[in-house]
């Protein structure tokens, strides 16, 4: 009998509770791969908690829960650690992931956590994210459970397919036309990207990083969807070294001079739909794709 | 702090022992090596007045300067510069992209900026100033650190260490021009090892990143500031018959956001790194062996990257990856003279990614193929194929990405002679497909690529004058778009004033054609002047004009541009042994 009423008195307090707060979860359903960075974005998670009208100010915790599509929860709030928020008043209060899954107080299960320790991702599958606000001291419910799914998979920048690393294109051939291609991103998401193409000319007693990250590139495109690029330099390959390379106070043969190549490096930076890197905290956080280092050289001359 | 006192105890053995050696009685001075100032200009006029579709590529003006001598006190003491420097920085990748005028210290670790001071007595080497350092494939390599460290070569012994700022701190700029800014990083490197030249080489290198969070204000939007530790093994070794076998391991500990709180959860490495909530930990590791010789190389490849696998000293390594690849070179049909006809070229691959399984699964097939023939003293035929097949699981789309490049090319090159003149006829033709894969409807668009490319080179036997002439046919074409293109373009160099001066120019005449619009027209001049002035100086010039005029492909119809390029300099060459 006093069990009974221990859980009808629960039960009001928790109607009561739930009454008292209304949350709204909003959510991506294709958030980045690394947990880490959806605190950094807004538009991944948003969180909306209203009082109603009156009601005194309350600290609250918020008891969040990321799930398998069977229900198995592989993820969940340590609420012992969790940190307290105050909400009072009709007005909304707006929440990210910053306070709704903060990855220090979040504690993972098995494979899950070993491949957020290892990686800082899940496993590419569609989960299922839980909110609930609850009180700090019994962690009782203060609100109702709000779920999204969403579909995670790590973004995998594009790969430079040509020309590939270390190609020698013909001087002649590359000054009507240098075709590019590379992959798409992957997954692909339903919002356009845009696929910043560079190529920079590596100039002399510069390493081929030291040109990408000091020149002015040559080539700088925005493309939009498309994985292919061809580009008309509009320029001369015929600019040489000094010619004079064994030093004996004559110039060397043209001969010598045409076997010198030229250098390009290229790469990709792939942009969101708002015009930001795709990727922020995954490599160089510009989301630029590991560049490609190309030739130009007078094949014609050489033999 | 220590590390300033080794430093200068480091620097008071220095001068020590090179007071030692001052003390010989004819202590042999030498210098060598290069000095040179350049120009470069560019000009840009569009039509009509307004129209800003054509952007500038190029930087207005630019004075580039370097100074690379070697001094050589004695036999033992060297001391080489390597001061390259730029007066406007031009970055728009990376660190110091946006950023136009620089700070001191951004200057002098600006990447296009070169201040490096290595002297060195016997087999220790003192490295001060900008310095790019490899230590290994895995650990660190690829970027330029403004510092100092040392490099200890006894007997067979490898002690390496250098400390610096890899780049320094940048405020964030919302523009316009916006500057994407930057944090300071400081970088170490560590490396010990063991190395017989030609024989082995074992080594553990050990590199950490660290970037000041407070060291720009405001800081940047997108880039975080982050830290990084990696330890790596690395062994070569070197057998008889130029057979080889190379590899290391690396484990990373990376923290990809260091605003993120410590996590007590995660285990630490102190003290080269404490672990925040964003901290992972993967491994990476890299083998080959082969062979290697005059006519036949054959050489197996392996790269495993693991998806947390993360290293400040190669900034744009792509993680997440499995690569392994066959590669082989050879020389085969035996001439008289012993030399060979046929040269063969050939790798073959594959790049898996997604291999931690957080990411679509995605495989690249590449095979590459460069196969040339020199069937007789006139006919040489050159043939190459390159296949780069990507294809992923499909996810959240109905389709997977499934793109597939392949590119074919026949080179035919064809000479006869008389007492006059020797003449080459080279005829060129690459077929290139693309087929790519729809997600969502699954249907596949290819886009065909035809080139045709036609040289003669005349070449005088009894005059100094070499020209060249060439035409090409380009045609691209996928649904909806097709693209052609034409080129005329013709060459001539010769040597002018007693072979002390070189004079090369070309002319190119482009029209092009999209779709049913009218056709783009675009005339190319450009020379180079190359003049010897005395045995050690030489003046080189460059210069170039490019005309464009679209068809009415764009708005406003009839947009034009004029653009050109200036690069002038200067270049000493010395060396004292040779006066």
């Amino acid at each position: 009998m006093k069990k009974l009423a221990f859980l009808s008195w629960l039960c009001l307090i928790v109607i009561s509770a739930s009454a008292q707060f209304k949350i709204d979860l909003i959510m991506s359903s294709t958030p980045p791969g690394n947990l880490t960075e959806w605190v950094n974005r807004r538009e991944v998670l948003t969180l909306l908690v209203t009082g109603q009208a009156g009601i005194p100010p309350q600290n609250l915790k918020i008891k969040t829960e990321i799930k398998t599509t069977d229900g198995t929860v592989i993820g969940n709030t340590d609420l012992a650690r969790a940190s307290s928020f105050a909400f009072a008043g009709s007005a909304p209060t707006i929440l990210t992931a910053t306070e709704v899954m903060p990855m220090e107080n979040m504690v993972f299960t098995g494979k899950y956590k070993s491949s957020l320790q290892r990686t800082g991702k899940l496993p590419a599958d569609n989960y299922i994210l839980c909110v609930q606000l609850v009180r700090p001291v019994d962690f009782a419910p203060a609100s109702e459970v709000k779920c999204k799914s969403f579909y995670l998979a790590a973004t995998q920048l594009p790969v430079l397919m040509k020309p590939y690393n270390e190609e020698v294109l013909d001087a002649k051939l590359a000054q009507t036309a240098i075709t590019f291609r590379w992959s798409p991103v992957s997954p692909r998401t339903t919002a356009l990207i845009t696929y910043r193409i560079q190529a920079f000319e590596i100039l002399n007693k510069q390493t081929p990083m030291q040109a990408l990250r000091a020149n002015q590139p040559l080539l700088d495109q925005e493309i939009r969807g498309a994985t292919q690029y061809i580009w008309q330099p509009q320029m001369s390959f015929i600019w040489v070294q000094p010619g004079d390379t064994d030093g004996d106070g004559t110039f060397d043969p043209l001969k010598t001079i045409s076997q010198q190549n030229h250098g390009f490096i290229w790469t990709i930076q792939t942009l969101d739909d708002h015009g930001l890197p795709v990727t922020q905290t995954d490599g160089n956080g510009e989301a630029r794709s590991e560049p490609v280092v190309f030739y130009v050289k007078d094949k014609v001359q050489k033999q | 702090m220590k590390i300033k006192f080794g430093l200068c105890i480091l620097l008071i053995g220095w001068i020590g022992t090179s007071e030692s050696f001052g003390q010989d009685k004819k202590p042999s001075f030498s210098a060598s090596g290069t000095m040179g100032v350049s120009y470069e200009g560019y000009g840009l006029s569009r039509n009509p007045s307004g129209w800003l579709g054509y952007t500038p590529r190029k930087p207005w003006n630019q004075v580039r300067f370097n100074f690379t001598p070697t001094f050589n006190f004695g036999k033992n003491f060297s001391l080489p510069f390597n001061f390259n420097f730029a007066a406007i920085p031009t970055n728009f990748a990376g660190p110091y992209a946006g950023i136009k005028k620089p700070n001191f210290g951004q200057f002098i670790t600006n990447p296009m900026n070169n201040f490096g001071l290595n002297p060195k007595y016997k087999w220790a080497e003192l490295q001060l100033g900008t310095q790019y350092l490899k230590y290994s494939e895995l650990s660190t390599g690829d970027i330029g650190i403004f510092g100092a460290g040392f490099d200890l070569r006894p007997k067979t012994y490898r002690i390496k260490f250098f400390t610096g700022v890899s780049q320094q701190g940048i405020n964030y700029f919302s523009g316009p021009p916006s500057v994407v800014g930057a944090y300071k990083r400081k970088n170490w490197m560590f490396q010990l090892g063991k190395e017989k030249e030609g024989k082995y080489m074992v080594a553990f290198n050990f590199a950490k990143g660290k970037d000041v969070p407070s060291s720009s204000s405001p800081p940047p939007l997108t880039v975080k500031p982050q830290e990084g530790f990696v330890a790596s093994l690395m062994t070569d070794l070197f057998f008889n018959q130029g057979w080889y076998i190379k590899a290391e391991g690396a484990r990373s500990i990376f923290t990809k956001d260091l605003n993120t709180p410590l996590d007590s959860s995660i285990k630490n490495f102190k003290p080269f790194i404490d672990a925040h909530s964003s901290t992972v930990k993967d491994y990476a590791g890299q083998a080959s062996f082969g062979k290697k010789s005059k006519n036949f190389d054959i050489g197996v490849t392996g790269k495993y990257l693991g998806a947390g696998f993360q290293t400040t000293g190669y900034p744009y390594l792509q993680s997440d990856r499995l690569d392994y690849t066959i590669n082989t070179r050879f020389n085969a049909w035996k001439n008289k003279d012993k030399t060979y006809k046929m040269n063969v070229v050939a790798s073959l691959g594959q790049r898996v990614n997604n291999v931690s399984n957080t990411a679509l699964k995605a495989k690249q097939f590449i095979g590459n193929l460069n196969w040339y023939t020199q069937f007789n003293d006139n006919f040489s035929l050159n043939v190459n194929y390159n296949n780069f097949g990507f294809q992923t699981a499909s996810g959240i789309n109905p389709f997977g990405i499934k793109n597939v490049s392949n590119d074919m090319g026949i080179n035919p090159t064809y000479t006869w002679s008389n007492s006059k003149m020797v003449h080459l006829l080279s005829l060129s033709y690459n077929y290139s497909k693309y087929d790519e894969r729809d997600v969502i409807s699954g249907a596949s668009s290819s886009n065909n690529t035809h080139t045709v490319m036609l040289n003669y080179v005349p070449t005088f036997l009894k005059k100094n004058i070499s020209p060249d002439f060439s035409v090409l046919y380009f045609s691209n074409s996928v649904p909806g778009v097709k693209i052609r293109l034409m080129t005329i373009s013709s060459g001539l160099s010769f040597p002018a004033a007693k072979k002390k001066m070189r004079l090369r120019g070309q002319i190119q005449y482009n029209n092009g054609k999209l779709n049913s619009f009218t056709s783009s027209n675009n005339f190319i001049a450009s020379c180079n002047i190359d003049l010897k002035l005395n045995k050690k100086l030489t003046w080189n010039t460059y210069m170039t004009t490019n005309y464009f005029k679209y068809g009415n492909e764009i708005i406003p119809n009839g947009a034009n541009y004029l653009e050109s390029n200036f690069r002038t300099g200067f270049q000493y060459r010395f060396d004292t042994k040779k006066n």
